[in-house]
Order: structure tokens, then sequence, then C-alpha cells
């Protein structure tokens, strides 16, 4: 595997742009499961520590909800979608106004209800993330079915630091934040995707792009 | 003297005298292990991230690893005046966050990983590990405090439990 602290300003904005599309098709997928407008902020590709990942994201003893993905064949990663439990609860709400015509509110719903709401919301994100990236780099691709986690955002970033702990001490993380307009006025619901490429697989990455 | 809190932080190893309270928050797949004598009144603990430190690169991060870090605390426990058959350990973490039906992923067992190779260490070197809260799909925040010598385990909607 290529050295993390080796890549070039034009590797990692080549990367971002990768991020940038992907982001896009995920937001467009996402409006048309919730009929809704969506806000993107531009991607950004960052080489953190991992021992510094928790901060990274916020406070790493809040209660987040996250959806976790893996892509195999061609350009292998991992996928994962994080709100912060409220967002969650706010868009499992949408999801359901969306779908059934009746509001809901979130504690009034059934964990497993819940969960398979928050599984669908990130599913489609992740899923539409990773075929336009997939369009670009030429690969075909797998994804895998969705795993639901609620905990601390510490906790949850663990597998972060297990993907690229056995190589170093850093990890090659995109990072990118989508606003949905929420069921009450200037009420936005935040979400995080992170794209966590598999180390081996950022080298057949740059090649693709033709970056090396 | 009062008691004083330290947090350690991923793969952070420490060994201090009591009274002190060892606090690691929020362990997903990593574990914590904490060890004490309590003839010597001495504890250390070690935020372990990964099972095995073969094949790597130098770190400089003994806690990091199960293999390194369970040898650390033992030398760091004697040198800190600890004797080697009073030493008594316990465990906690080693969670599998996420479960993918269907997709192979190393990394996703790595806790229950983290937990056996830990245990085999123990065993290896003769420190008697006497309570442990281990596995399940919940992350874990653990305290250690010397004042009773008891571990406790904060875990998300479940409360808190002391071993």
């Amino acid at each position: 595997m290529a050295d993390l602290a080796s890549f070039s300003a034009l590797q990692l904005d080549a990367i971002r742009e990768l991020g940038n599309i992907g982001t896009g098709n995920a937001a467009t997928a996402l409006s048309g499961l919730l009929s809704r407008k969506i806000h993107m902020d531009v991607p950004k590709t960052e080489i953190i520590s991992i021992y510094e990942l928790p901060e990274h994201y916020g406070d790493p003893m809040q209660v987040v909800g996250a959806v976790f993905v893996r892509s195999s064949g061609g350009f292998e990663c991992s996928l994962i979608f994080i709100q912060k439990e409220e967002d969650a609860n706010l868009m499992v709400e949408l999801l359901l106004k969306q779908q059934f015509g009746t509001y809901i509110p979130a504690d009034e719903i059934p964990d497993d209800m819940k969960d398979s709401a928050l599984s669908e919301v990130g599913n489609i994100v992740l899923s539409s993330f990773l075929s336009a990236i997939n369009f670009v780099t030429g690969t075909g691709f797998q994804i895998s079915v969705p795993g639901v986690a609620h905990d601390l955002l510490s906790s949850i970033l663990d597998v972060v630091a297990s993907i690229y702990g056995q190589m170093g001490d850093t990890a090659l993380l995109v990072n990118t934040e989508l606003k949905v307009e929420g069921l009450e006025e200037d009420n936005k619901i935040s979400g995080q995707i992170v794209l966590i490429p598999d180390p081996e697989a950022l080298d057949l990455l740059l090649e693709r792009l033709k970056v090396m | 003297m009062a008691e004083q809190t330290l947090v350690l932080g991923m793969a952070d190893l420490m060994v201090v005298p009591a009274p002190v309270k060892l606090v690691t928050l929020g362990l997903g797949s990593c574990v914590g292990l904490v060890v004490f004598d309590t003839y010597a009144k001495v504890a250390g603990m070690a935020h372990i991230m990964l099972p095995d430190s073969r094949g790597l690169r130098g770190t400089e991060k003994v806690g990091k690893f199960a293999d390194t870090a369970v040898p650390a605390l033992l030398e760091e426990m004697l040198k800190k005046g600890a004797t080697r058959s009073h030493i008594k350990a316990k465990l906690a973490g080693g969670a599998q966050m996420f479960s993918l039906p269907g997709a192979s992923a190393e990394f996703l067992t790595v806790g229950a990983k983290n937990v056996s190779e830990t245990k085999a260490k123990l065993m290896k070197m003769g420190i008697a590990l006497i309570a442990s809260d281990t596995g399940g799909n919940k992350g874990r925040t653990i305290e250690f405090s010397t004042s009773n010598w008891m571990l406790k385990v904060k875990t998300l909607g479940k409360g808190v439990t002391e071993i």
C-alpha cells in the first residue's frame, strides 16, 4: 500500500472529486426518496490520526445512529452514514410521513421499525454514493446488507481504527455532510457520510484515476 | 490523598499507584484491560485496539495490541512494586458494533479476537483473569477504582454493572 503521508495534493484532490460525484448522486437519491431538498457540503479528503478520530467528528460521548455497509469487488471500501440520535429520529419520522402520509413521533415508533427505516435511508445514500464512484472507476461492485447501530460516537468509530490500525496510525477518509429539510421549517436534519477505503484499494483507485 | 482520575485514549497504557481511578470512554471493538495488585496497591490499564502486532512497522504505542500490551503492563506493574503472583486482571469490551449478514470482512469481528488474544496472553503470562464483561454489540465505558478494586461497566441502554 502507498504510504498515506506520501499522497500528493493531486491524488487527494482526485479522491475528493470521487467523493463529490458520489455525494451528488447520494443527495439526488435521498431527495427522491424523501421528496425534500438536500443541501450537500463539498467533500473533504482527510488523513487523520486514528487516535483523534472520535474528536474529529464531535463529542466522542454523544449518542449516534449509524448505518454501515461494505463494498467488495473493484474498489473495496466501507461506508458509514452517521447521524446524531435526534437527527436519526427526525429522519425516521420524515421517511414514514412521506411513505405513509401520517406523522408518528419517533418515541411511538417501535425500535425495529425505526432501524429498518434508518437502514433504508442509509442504504439509499450509501449505495447511490458507491454506484457513482464505481461508474467513474469502471469497476463492478457488490454492496452488503446494511448494518445499523446506536451507540456512542467513540464506540462506532472503533471500526475505522480497526481497519487502519494494522497498517499504521493514520486513516484516509472522505467526509461529506448532507442536510435534509425537515418536517418543520428551519429544521435541518444532518447526516455525515464517511467513506473508508480499504488501505489496499487506494493504489487501484489512483491507478484507475490515472494520478499515480 | 484524593483519588485522581486518569482517562486513557486509544492505545494508551499506564500503571499508577493507588489511590486512582482509571477510565476509558466508549470502547467498541477495543478492549479495556485492568491489572492490579491489592497488596502493593498499584493498578494499570490498557486500551487495546487490535489483537496482534505481527507484520507491523514499528509503532511506539505498546498499548495498541494485545500481544504487546499484556507484557508491557506486567513489566510496568513489577517495576512499580507489584508481586507477580498477586497480580489479577479484569477485562471489558470487544463488542461487534455492526453485523452485516453475508458480508465477510475480517475487521468486523476484531472485538472477539481482541478478547481471545488478550485472554490467551494473560494465561501465558500466568496472570489470573478474575472478571470480564465482553462481546455483544454495544459499546462500553469503563472505570476502575482502587478504592474497592472494582471495574464499573456502563453500557448504553443497559445501565451500569460492577465486576
